[in-house]
C-alpha cells in the first residue's frame, strides 16, 4: 500500500496541509493512519480518488461522497468474482483493496461485507455461501501467516462457540484473530466443547484476556468451559463476541464486544493495556502497526 | 428553389457581455486571485468549499445563504450560512433530494413541480435567473425568497435564499 505524508498528499490535492487537516476534522476524509511518531500517513488511493472527484464535484462533501463510492467498487468486484466462482479474480480484488487500504480496513470494508452480501443473496446454507466463506477463511489464514511474530507480551484466549467454518460468526472471529495477531498479540483459539486437558494448555499459554465468540454453543457449554478457564488461570477479564441474544440473556459480568471485528479488537487491546472502562479507544489507524512497534522498541 | 433550413441566433442569446464570477460554495467569498480560472478549485480563504461560477447578477454575496443542486435534484452543496439558516449540515444532506430540505411555499396547492422545473431548467436549460418563494420542507411559517440560476462546473442550479425580495 503506497502512503503519502501530509505535505505530499496536500501537494497531490493542490491544497495546504492545514486544509487537509480541516477536511479530516469536518468530513472524516481522507482518513490518515499514524506513524509511531504520530505523523499522518495517507493512502495514495484515497487521495487520488479525492483528487479526481474534486475535478467533477460542486462541493468538498459531494466530492468526498464520490471518492468513497469509487473506493467501494472493490466490494462489487469481489462479490462479482465470488459469484462467478473465480478464485483468482477474488484474490485480485483483495489485492486491489490492499493497494488503497490497510489489511484491517480491507477486511472490514471489503472482504466481510462482500461475503455477508453473498450469504444474504443466496442464503447462509447455500453452495455459493460455502464457496465464498471457504475462500474468505483461506484468505484470512494466508494473511495471518504473513503477520510478523508476536511483539507484545499479550495473550488472548478465544473460546470458539461457532458451529463450524461456515457459521457466519466464524469469519468475524477469524478477522478478530487476524487483527489481534497483526497487533503483535499471541492468540490461541480452542473449541468451547473441549475441556479435557485445558489446565495444561492454559498453564503453558498464560492468557490475559478471554474472548468467547459465537452463538452456536449452549450457555451450559460456555459456562462449563469458562469455569475451567477460571480454575486454571484465575479471574481473567472475560468478553463475549457475537453471542447474539445469548449475551443479553446471560447473567454475567463479561464484557460484550461490538459486532465489528475492528471495534472488538480495539476493545480487547484496551483491556490488555489496562485502559479503564469507558475510555475511548484510539481509532483503528491510530493503532501502531507491528512494523511501527518494532521501530518504537528499537529507538 | 427551396431554401434550406438554417439555424438563426435569437436576439439576446449568445450575447452575454459580462463573464461569470467565481465564488466559494462554502463561504460564498470570491477567490483572492483576479484570475478568471483559479489554479485550484478549493477556496484558498476557507479551504472548505470548491470554487463555482455563476452569472454576476445571480452569484451570491458572502452574506447570502445558498445551495447547489444538480439536474437530478440532488443537493450537492450547502453554504455555511445556509447550514445555519436551515439548521442542517452539508455532510448530512449532500446527495439528498432537494424536496427533503426545501419546498415551494405553496406546495400544498401547486405541488413541488414549480421548484423542480426551475431547478432542472437552471441545471440543464439555457439558464435564466428565476425567483420563487420557498419554505423549509418540515417547517411552517417561514418563507425564503429564492433566486434560482445556473452555476458550475459541473452544470447545476444555484439556489440563493433571502428573507425578502431583492
Amino acid at each position: 500500500m503506497r502512503t503519502l505524508k501530509t505535505s505530499e498528499a496536500a501537494a497531490v490535492l493542490n491544497v495546504s496541509p492545514n486544509t487537509l487537516r480541516a477536511w479530516e476534522r469536518r468530513f472524516g476524509y481522507p482518513k490518515p493512519q499514524r506513524t509511531a511518531g504520530k505523523h499522518r500517513l495517507y493512502t495514495h488511493g484515497e487521495v487520488a480518488a479525492l483528487r479526481d472527484a474534486l475535478q467533477e464535484g460542486l462541493s468538498i462533501s459531494s466530492a468526498i461522497s464520490r471518492a468513497r463510492e469509487s473506493l467501494s467498487s472493490d466490494t462489487s468486484t469481489l462479490i462479482g468474482a465470488l459469484q462467478a466462482f473465480e478464485l483468482d479474480r477474488a484474490d485480485a480484488a483483495m489485492e486491489a483493496a490492499l493497494a488503497l487500504r490497510s489489511v484491517e480496513r480491507s477486511v472490514e470494508e471489503v472482504l466481510l461485507p462482500s461475503i455477508r452480501e453473498i450469504g444474504e443473496r443466496h442464503g447462509f446454507d447455500s453452495a455459493p455461501w460455502a464457496f465464498a466463506a471457504r475462500w474468505a477463511t483461506d484468505w484470512l489464514q494466508r494473511a495471518q501467516r504473513m503477520a510478523p511474530p508476536p511483539m507484545r507480551p499479550a495473550a488472548v484466549l478465544v473460546g470458539d462457540a461457532t458451529r463450524d467454518d461456515l457459521d457466519p460468526d466464524a469469519l468475524a472471529l477469524k478477522a478478530l484473530q487476524l487483527f489481534a495477531v497483526r497487533s503483535g498479540a499471541r492468540v490461541l483459539v480452542l473449541p468451547i466443547t473441549g475441556v479435557a486437558g485445558l489446565t495444561e494448555v492454559l498453564g503453558a499459554f498464560a492468557p490475559q484476556v478471554v474472548v468467547i465468540a459465537g452463538a452456536h454453543a449452549s450457555d451450559d457449554d460456555v459456562a462449563r468451559w469458562a469455569y475451567r478457564v477460571r480454575a486454571a488461570s484465575g479471574a481473567l477479564p472475560m468478553t463475549l463476541y457475537r453471542r447474539g441474544g445469548r449475551a443479553d440473556a446471560a447473567r454475567t459480568t463479561a464484557r460484550i464486544l461490538p459486532d465489528s471485528a475492528g471495534e472488538a479488537h480495539r476493545l480487547v487491546l484496551d483491556i490488555l493495556d489496562g485502559r479503564p472502562r469507558g475510555v475511548a479507544a484510539p481509532a483503528e489507524d491510530e493503532i501502531a502497526q507491528p512494523d511501527d512497534r518494532r521501530q518504537v522498541k528499537a529507538s | 428553389m427551396i431554401e434550406r433550413p438554417r439555424l438563426v441566433a435569437l436576439p439576446g442569446h449568445g450575447e452575454r457581455s459580462r463573464p461569470d464570477v467565481h465564488f466559494c460554495g462554502h463561504c460564498g467569498r470570491r477567490p483572492q486571485s483576479t484570475d478568471i480560472q483559479p489554479a485550484s478549485r478549493v477556496c484558498s480563504r476557507c479551504g472548505l468549499g470548491l470554487l463555482v461560477s455563476a452569472p454576476p447578477d445571480a452569484a451570491p454575496s458572502p452574506q447570502d445563504p445558498f445551495l447547489l443542486v444538480d439536474g437530478q435534484l440532488s443537493i450537492c452543496g450547502v453554504s455555511r450560512l445556509a447550514e445555519q439558516l436551515l439548521l442542517t449540515s452539508e455532510t448530512d444532506v449532500v446527495n439528498s433530494h432537494i424536496g427533503d430540505l426545501l419546498v415551494p411555499a405553496d406546495v400544498e396547492i401547486g405541488g413541488p413541480e414549480s421548484l423542480v422545473n426551475l431547478i432542472v431548467h437552471a441545471a440543464r436549460g439555457p439558464g435564466e435567473t428565476h425567483h420563487v418563494v420557498l419554505r423549509p420542507a418540515k417547517e411552517y411559517g417561514i418563507r425564503f425568497w429564492a433566486r434560482i440560476a445556473p452555476c458550475g462546473p459541473p452544470r447545476a442550479a444555484l439556489v440563493v435564499l433571502a428573507d425578502g425580495r431583492a
